[in-house]
């Protein structure tokens, strides 16, 4: 017998009824999405004929717009990092709403173990502990907001595997608690000035090389590992998967773990990036997350779901907000036609997946 | 002798009710940088007045949880409230929440402040002020560098809920409007939501396009930062470009004297702050009060960011 399972349990999608596989749709739509902005530059009036992809000025030594290309990725790359991790939760049949509050809080946490003693060769205004706080190595800041993170993780996996507290209400809790954490840690003042090397991490395009790395690092995990085995199976059938002995609760904990580690990952990359921690960033970010995942064509009811499709989720989401600001698009109209996308993405989702089985 | 006592025990009662108010105090939102100078300064503020018990919430941007609150202070007995209202065209309905309790808004004028009832007052900046302020001086730095004949630039505006956004954007308008600084084209405006991150993908999302451009006009110095490191991470030299904000926040100030950032609006924190719990400790007491206090915003250009350096 053949394995055609594709690492999902096998119990609802058979490699053998599949066309090709979920990914290219998603692929596909991103596609149609950079073709519709393209027209759109050449129809709408007052665009002048400017291309949304290519570059028309001569301004690059490619044919692509390559400052377009990298911010469409630059700018979904943070919440992309915690999309990673909202997979695994959602594969699990889960959801977590405290990783855009542990965004904010990690920043805080890590920042205020980052700062430099110096600001052009004054003291530091946002000074948030004394010198012995100053001018760490690196590592200190980012291990102490992993650790803040896996800590989080832990709770929320807790309550959630031991306590049966369902996983929305558990992290909605944490969402709070997160956000009241960012507001207490310095209460509300931003933390700012972080050394050179804390700097580096968010700096240029090292945000979109911690995602991508970490994608590829997740995909590997989820598909080849024993990790990934589980977290499909818990997800597809949770009494199944205990009965054939994996440990669901323990299991539980740790995607929970990964996941809040990822987000305050994120955190760090984007405290290091603005060069600031403040109580207020990261809003909106679970949900963003949630999107990415969602568009990427995850079943919010658990067991389906791929890191390649939330990172092309992600991509969609990247290229419909730099097409909004390429085409001049009022803000809030912008809110309405993301709201939109998001939804069409799952209707045209689940229409595939019944015409399929 | 007993009813003697009995006086001196009222009397004694009456002074420690009077000595130990009890104020609440709600602000719009709790993550906001130069609400949060404000906020800390009257916590020390209230610090030093012997036997105020002041307590302060967080309306998270809600103009109904704000009059939740406002109905709770009442509920529970506090002898004044402060508000810093969400919502600046709400100002009956808080007015109305409060009742009979000594009310002082803080920071933002409500639009009912001409028909305020005598047990309350408003200790604030008027904010067509700050937009006006930080956009006609960037009207002139371009006059002075020789752009008058025509100069283009963006608008990066707050949260579009928010008042004071929709306010220091309609003052550049405004500005552009007039004779003087019509020579000022505004290629696209958006909202980068008061922060620096997304200012930073907002600029970098405006360059793509490579239009050639002069200013850069923010409602808040965290967007003009964001802006600023943007605009620095593509080589652009700071030095052609105009950029405006409004707070005059410590990590502005570090930027400007960096040369990279251009004019920014200061916002008396202390004076509102200081001025609002005075206010309400008056009206209290029953004593009479200015009804409309008006603390100015002040322009902050290179040239005298070194009197704001510690202030906010």
């Amino acid at each position: 017998m053949t394995d055609n399972s594709d690492g999902i349990g096998g119990l609802t999608f058979d490699k053998s009824k599949r066309s090709w596989p979920n990914e290219f749709n998603i692929f596909f739509a991103l596609i149609i999405i950079i073709v519709i902005f393209e027209a759109l530059g050449q129809i709408l009036p007052y665009m002048n004929d400017q291309s949304f992809l290519f570059d028309t000025k001569d301004r690059f030594d490619t044919i692509f717009n390559e400052a377009r290309l990298k911010i469409i990725i630059l700018q979904v790359a943070i919440i992309g990092i915690i999309a990673l991790g909202v997979t695994q939760v959602i594969i699990t049949a889960g959801i977590d709403l405290s990783s855009g509050p542990l965004v904010a809080a990690t920043a805080m946490v890590a920042m205020s173990f980052a700062q430099t003693e110096l600001v052009n060769g004054n003291p530091n205004p946002k000074a948030l502990f004394g010198t012995w706080a100053m001018d760490l190595p690196v590592v200190v800041p980012v291990v102490i907001g992993l650790v803040f993170g896996a800590c989080i993780g832990a709770i929320n996996g807790t309550f959630i595997a031991f306590l049966r507290i369902p996983p929305f209400i558990a992290t909605l809790g944490m969402f709070l608690v997160c956000r009241g954490i960012a507001l207490w840690w310095s209460s509300g003042n931003p933390i700012s000035f972080p050394t050179e090397s804390y700097k580096f991490i968010g700096s240029g395009m090292m945000p979109v090389v911690w995602f991508l790395s970490l994608a590829i690092l997740f995909h590997i995990i989820m598909k080849y590992t024993v990790y990934g085995k589980h977290t499909y199976a818990i997800g597809s059938n949770e009494d199944a998967a205990r009965m054939s002995g994996i440990n669901v609760k323990r299991h539980k904990v740790m995607v929970y773990m990964i996941a809040s580690m990822l987000a305050a990952f994120a955190g760090i990359v984007l405290s290091a990036k603005a060069s600031t921690a403040q109580a207020g960033m990261g809003e909106f970010y679970e949900l963003f997350a949630i999107a990415m995942a969602v568009i990427g064509g995850i079943s919010l009811t658990g067991g389906r779901g791929s890191i390649i499709g939330t990172v092309l989720g992600a991509m969609v989401l990247g290229v419909i907000r730099s097409g909004f600001t390429f085409i001049k698009l009022d803000g809030s109209y912008q809110l309405m036609a993301m709201g939109s996308i998001i939804i069409a993405a799952v209707i045209l989702d689940q229409y595939r997946q019944r015409n399929r089985a | 002798m007993k009813k003697t006592l009995i006086a001196a025990g009222l009397a004694a009662l009456m002074s420690t009710t009077s000595m130990a108010a009890e104020i609440g105090a709600t602000f719009s939102r709790f993550d906001d940088n130069w609400l949060t100078v404000l906020r800390n300064g009257m916590v020390e503020y209230a610090a030093t007045i012997d036997g105020l018990n002041y307590q302060q919430e967080d309306a998270s941007d809600d103009l109904a949880k704000q009059i939740d609150q406002v109905k709770n202070f009442v509920a529970s007995g506090v002898d004044g409230i402060i508000v810093n209202i969400v919502d600046t065209s709400a100002g009956a309905a808080i007015t109305e929440a409060a009742g009979d309790v000594p009310l002082v808004f803080v920071n933002r004028e409500p639009d009912n402040v001409n028909e305020l009832p005598p047990t309350q007052a408003f200790v604030a900046s008027n904010e067509i002020e700050s937009g006006t302020l930080s956009a006609f001086e960037i009207c002139k730095n371009l006059r002075a560098a020789g752009k008058g004949g025509g100069a283009r630039g963006y608008l990066m505006n707050g949260q579009l809920s928010n008042q004071a956004a929709v306010q220091r954007s309609k003052d550049v308008h405004d500005v552009i409007g007039m004779d003087m600084c019509n020579f000022m084209t505004i290629i696209d405006e958006q909202p980068a939501n008061w922060s620096r991150d997304e200012a930073q993908d907002l600029m970098t999302n405006w360059m793509s396009s490579g239009e050639p451009f002069d200013f850069v006009l923010a409602n808040n110095d965290e967007m003009a930062i964001g802006a600023i490191q943007a605009m620095k991470a593509a080589g652009l030299d700071m030095a052609d470009i105009q950029v405006g904000g409004v707070d005059a926040s410590q990590d502005a100030l570090v930027v400007m004297a960096a040369g990279d950032y251009d004019v920014t609006v200061f916002q008396d924190s202390v004076g509102q702050g200081t001025g609002s719990i005075d206010a309400v400790l008056k009206l209290i007491a029953g004593e009479k009060v200015d009804q409309k206090v008006y603390i100015p915003f002040k322009l902050v250009t290179p040239e005298n960011m070194g009197d704001f350096l510690s202030k906010n």
